[in-house]
C-alpha cells in the first residue's frame, strides 16, 4: 500500500550501490560533501561516525552499509566520492528542545535528481530481490530517462529508472535509539 | 489581547511567590507569634491573585482571594494562629500551586478548589467579631482590584490614620552602640505596623538576629498618618539613631505594577523612595542556550583564525593580522565568559524548595528536624542545577527518613530529640561541592558487610568496608530493597540512581558516615558544563579529550612498578595500586593503527577515593573545549560524556572520568 502522505511530496532520488532510493525533500535538510567523520567506539558498523556541521554534531549513517550490504564486494567508491545527507527524522523519544526530531547524516553515493510525485507513478511494490521489504515505502518510476540511468538506451521501462522511496524512520530509527 | 505568550512567564513569577509562601509558612510554624511571616504571605498571595486576574485565571484568582482574605484577618487579629491555621495554609498554598499549574496548562477548570470552604471557615472565625468593619470586609470584592491591601483599625491608632493611603518609604538607623540591636528594630517594626502595612522591608526581620545585622532597616509603609507622628512613634522604640520617612511618592497602584515583571513597568521618574529597583530581566533559557552554542563556534574559528595567521605571516603575511588575530582572540574569550555568567544560577532557585519538603516528610514519619541550608549563593550552571534537583529530593528523604532517629530513640541516646539536617553549596577549584549531612544513626557497615558478602558483592575475607565500598555496595541497584538493609539503615534507595544523574553531568558522589554520629553524602559537581579545560590524548590516529577536572596527574608507563589488580594491569604510585585501562584496548582501536609507541603515557584520573590510569599513545595538547551532546547511536560505550569541535573543524568525543573510574 502507498501511504498517503506521498501523494504530494517531492522526492530527492540519491543511488547508494546499483539501486536508486528516495527520501522526501521535506525530510532532507541540505546535502553536503563528504565531510571527515569521526568514529565513535561501540556504535554498530553502519554508524560511520560524528561529524561537524556547522558547530552541530551530526552521526552520520554509512548509507552503503545500511541499504546494499550485499554489495560488499562490489568496489567502493573513494571514501571522499559521493555526499552526505543531512536528514531530519521523527524520533520516538524526543530530543532535547521537544521537537520529536532528530538530525541524521546519511552517506550517499551520488544524488541523482529531485522528482515531484505526479511526474512519476509510484506502485507499490513491497517485495524486490534483496531489499528489506520494511524499509520500502513504495516503488517509483522516473517517466523521463536520464541521470542514473544515463544512456539506458530511451527504454523508459529499464530496470534502471525504478527508485524505492525509504521508510527513513524505520531505517534509522533502530540505529539512534539509545 | 493574546495573553498566552505571558503564560510561561506568568509561571514562573507565580512559582517565585509560591516558594516565598512555603518558606514564610515554615518560618511562621517555627515561630507562630512572629509577626513578620503573615505580611509577606499576604503580599505573595496578593501578587499572585493580581497576576492571575490579568491572565483571566479566574479560579486562580478566587483561590488567591480568599486565602489573602484569610491572612488579612489573620495580620489585623494580631493574634498567634493555631497550627491548625498554619496547615491549612500549607494545604492553601499546594492548592494555589496545583491550580496555577493546571491554569497555565490550560485546563483551569481541573483545579481542584476543595479547600476553598475549610479557608471561608477559618477566615469567619478570624473575624474580629465586634467590628463593624470585619463585615465590610467580607463583601465580594472584585479580585482583580489591586488597592485592598489593608484598610483596618489596629486599637491603638485612629481609623483615619490606618486608612488605606499613600506608601512611605521609610529608614531607620539604630544607634551603633545600642547592646540589642536585632530587638530594637523588631521593636521598630511592631511600632511601624501600627500604622499600616509594611512592604519591602530591608533586611528581612530574619536577619535582625543575626551577628552581621548593623542596626540599619529600611521598608515602605502603607499609611496617612502625619510623617512626624510615624517618626515619633519608631523613636519610642528606643536606641533609635535616626528616622527618615520619606514623601509620600508612590501609591498602590505603582507598587502592585512593580512586583508584577509581566509588565515590566519601570518605577515611574525613578520611584522617589522606592529604593533600588532590581536591574534583572528574565531571560528564556533557549536563548541562553543558542548563545552558548554560537560562542562555542566562535571559539572554534577563533583557532581557525590564528592557525592561518601564523601560516600567513610564515609565507611573509602582513603581521597585522596577527594583532587582528589576538584582538579577536581577546574579545572573544571575553564575551565566552560573559555567556557563562549569565547562565550561572544560584542554587537557592533549586533549594528553596527543600525546607518544605524535609518538613513533610518528617511529619509524615514522626520526625523532628530541623533543616539548615548554607552556601545558597552558590553559583551552578543553570543546566546543572536543574538535573540536581531530583537526586537532592532522594538524599534529603533519606536522610529523614533512614538517617534522623525518632525523637524518643534520640532522647534515649541523649541526643537532641530535634535531628539537623544540613545542606551545604561550598565552591572549590573547579568544582562546586554540595553536602546533604544529618547527625543520625550513621550507616551499620557490619551488616552492610554482611550482607554484601552474602550477595556476593565483596569477598569473604573483606574485613571491613571504607566509605568508598560502602558507597558501592548501596549504590547497586536494588541492594537496598533487601529486608535486611531496609531494617538496618534502608540507604540505598535511590542511592543509584542519584549516582547515575550525577555522573552523567560528570560528577561524583562520596559518602562519609559513623554509627551513631550521622552521614553525609558529599556531590561534586562541574560548575558549567558548557567549557572545561581538557588534555588532548592520542589513541591510535584518533584524539579524544578528557577533562582537567578529575586529572590527577600523568606518568609514563614503564617509568613505575607494575603489578595487576583483581586480574587488569595496574601500576604501583607511591604505594597505592592504581589499575590501568588502556585505550586502545577499551576503544577498540587496536586494528586502526601500527603498534603502540614504546612510551606511552599513563592519565591518572582521580573521582574520591577512585583512581584508574588511562594509558594513551600521546598527549597533544592542553585546551578550552565547548563540550556538546551528541545522539549517542545503540551501542555507543558507555564511557563519554559529550563531544567538542577541534581546531580543524573535526569532532573528538570527551571521555567521562566517571565512566572510566
Amino acid at each position: 500500500m502507498i501511504d498517503g502522505s506521498l501523494v504530494s511530496a517531492r522526492l530527492l532520488v540519491f543511488r547508494v550501490g546499483t539501486l536508486a532510493w528516495a527520501a522526501e525533500v521535506d525530510q532532507v535538510r541540505e546535502i553536503l560533501p563528504r565531510l571527515p567523520t569521526t568514529r565513535i567506539p561501540g556504535a554498530p558498523p553502519v554508524v560511520a561516525g560524528l561529524v561537524n556541521v556547522r558547530g552541530t554534531l551530526v552521526t552520520v549513517v554509512e548509507g552503503w552499509r545500511a541499504l546494499a550490504p550485499t554489495e560488499t564486494s562490489q568496489p567502493r567508491p573513494p571514501e571522499d566520492a559521493g555526499s552526505t545527507l543531512i536528514l531530519e527524522v521523527a524520533s520516538g523519544n524526543g530530543t532535547k528542545d521537544g521537537s520529536g526530531k532528530k538530525l541524521v547524516g546519511f552517506t550517499v553515493d551520488e544524488v541523482i535528481d529531485m522528482v515531484a510525485v505526479g511526474d512519476t507513478t509510484l506502485e507499490d511494490r513491497g517485495g524486490l530481490p534483496g531489499v528489506d521489504p520494511t524499509l520500502v515505502r513504495a516503488v517509483g518510476r522516473r517517466n523521463r530517462p536520464g541521470g542514473a540511468g544515463g544512456g539506458a538506451g530511451g527504454g523508459g521501462e529499464s530496470g534502471k529508472d525504478l527508485f524505492i522511496v525509504l521508510d527513513l524512520a524505520a531505517l534509522l530509527g533502530p540505529v539512534l535509539t539509545t | 489581547m493574546d495573553l498566552s505568550q505571558y503564560a510561561e512567564l506568568f509561571l514562573a513569577e507565580s512559582r517565585e511567590h509560591l516558594s516565598a509562601c512555603n518558606q514564610l509558612l515554615l518560618e511562621w510554624e517555627r515561630n507562630p507569634a512572629a509577626l513578620q511571616p503573615v505580611g509577606g504571605l499576604f503580599r505573595a498571595v496578593h501578587t499572585i491573585k493580581g497576576m492571575a486576574a490579568t491572565m483571566g485565571y479566574g479560579r486562580v484568582a478566587d483561590l488567591a482571594h480568599r486565602m489573602e482574605n484569610l491572612l488579612d484577618q489573620l495580620r489585623r487579629g494580631g493574634k498567634t494562629p493555631s497550627d491548625e491555621i498554619i496547615q491549612l495554609l500549607f494545604r492553601a498554598t499546594d492548592a494555589l500551586e496545583k491550580s496555577v499549574t493546571v491554569a497555565v496548562a490550560g485546563r483551569e477548570r481541573d483545579a481542584d478548589l476543595s479547600v476553598l470552604e475549610a479557608i471561608d471557615d477559618a477566615a469567619l472565625q478570624f473575624r474580629p467579631a465586634a467590628q463593624p468593619s470585619g463585615l465590610a470586609r467580607l463583601r465580594p470584592e472584585p479580585a482583580p482590584a489591586p488597592a485592598d491591601e489593608p484598610s483596618s483599625s489596629a486599637p491603638q491608632v485612629s481609623a483615619d490614620a490606618t486608612k488605606s493611603g499613600p506608601t512611605r518609604a521609610v529608614h531607620v538607623v539604630i544607634r551603633p552602640e545600642a547592646p540589642l540591636k536585632g530587638g530594637r528594630a523588631m521593636l521598630v517594626l511592631k511600632k511601624a505596623e501600627r500604622f499600616g502595612a509594611v512592604h519591602r522591608l530591608q533586611p528581612p526581620s530574619a536577619a535582625f538576629e543575626s551577628d552581621d545585622f548593623d542596626g540599619r532597616l529600611e521598608f515602605e509603609l502603607e499609611t496617612s498618618a502625619a510623617p512626624s507622628d510615624i517618626e515619633q512613634a519608631l523613636r519610642g522604640a528606643g536606641d533609635v539613631e535616626r528616622v527618615v520617612v520619606g514623601a509620600a511618592a508612590i501609591d498602590e497602584a505603582v507598587i502592585t505594577t512593580g512586583e508584577i515583571p509581566v509588565t515590566g513597568a519601570p518605577n515611574p521618574a525613578g520611584g522617589a523612595g522606592g529604593g533600588a529597583r532590581s536591574r534583572h530581566i528574565r531571560v528564556d533559557l533557549r536563548r541562553l542556550d543558542t548563545l552558548m552554542d554560537l560562542i562555542g563556534e566562535l571559539v572554534t574559528e577563533r583557532g581557525r583564525l590564528n592557525d592561518l595567521a601564523a601560516r600567513w605571516i610564515g609565507r611573509g603575511g602582513d603581521p597585522e593580522i596577527d594583532d587582528v588575530a589576538i584582538q579577536i582572540s581577546r574579545l572573544s574569550a571575553d564575551l565566552q565568559n560573559e555567556i557563562i555568567q549569565a547562565r550561572m544560577t544560584p542554587v537557592w532557585q533549586v533549594f528553596d524548595r527543600f525546607p518544605r519538603l524535609v518538613r513533610d516528610v518528617g511529619r509524615q514519619l514522626g520526625k523532628q528536624v530541623s533543616f539548615r541550608v548554607e552556601g545558597k549563593e552558590i553559583e551552578l550552571d543553570r543546566e546543572i542545577l536543574d538535573e540536581l534537583g531530583d537526586p537532592l529530593v532522594h538524599l534529603l528523604r533519606n536522610a529523614v527518613d533512614h538517617g534522623i532517629e525518632p525523637p524518643a530513640e534520640r532522647k534515649r541516646l541523649k541526643k537532641n530529640p530535634e535531628g539537623e539536617i544540613v545542606l551545604a553549596a561550598v565552591r572549590e577549584r573547579s568544582s562546586v561541592a554540595i553536602s546533604i549531612s544529618d547527625d543520625g544513626r550513621g550507616i551499620d557497615r557490619a551488616k552492610i558487610l554482611e550482607k554484601a558478602k552474602r550477595e556476593g558483592v565483596v569477598g569473604p575475607h573483606v574485613e571491613s568496608l571504607s566509605d568508598d565500598q560502602l558507597l558501592r555496595v548501596l549504590a547497586r541497584p536494588g541492594f537496598s530493597t533487601a529486608e535486611a538493609v531496609t531494617s538496618v539503615s534502608g540507604r540505598g534507595v535511590g542511592i543509584d540512581v542519584a549516582m547515575t544523574r550525577i555522573r552523567a553531568l560528570g560528577g561524583s558522589i562520596e559518602i562519609r558516615t559513623q554509627a551513631g554520629k550521622g552521614t553525609a553524602f558529599v556531590l561534586r559537581l562541574p560548575v558549567t558544563l558548557a567549557i572545561v579545560r581538557a588534555l588532548i590524548a592520542a589513541v591510535g590516529q584518533e584524539r579524544y579529550a578528557l577533562p582537567l577536572t578529575y586529572v590527577a596527574e600523568t606518568v609514563e608507563y614503564g617509568t613505575t612498578p607494575t603489578t595487576t589488580m583483581e586480574g587488569r594491569d595496574a601500576i604501583v604510585l607511591r604505594d597505592r595500586v592504581v589499575p590501568l585501562v588502556d585505550l586502545r584496548k577499551l576503544l577498540g582501536t587496536n586494528g586502526a593503527a601500527a603498534s603502540p609507541p614504546p612510551r606511552r603515557p599513563v592519565i591518572v584520573l582521580e573521582m574520591g577515593e577512585r583512581r584508574v590510569g588511562i594509558v594513551v599513545d600521546g598527549m597533544l595538547s592542553q585546551q578550552e573545549i565547548v563540550v556538546k551532546g551528541f545522539d549517542a547511536p545503540q551501542g555507543t560505550l558507555p564511557v563519554f560524556s559529550g563531544a567538542t569541535i577541534m581546531g580543524d573543524g573535526v569532532p573528538a568525543l570527551i571521555l567521562d572520568a566517571a565512566g572510566l573510574v
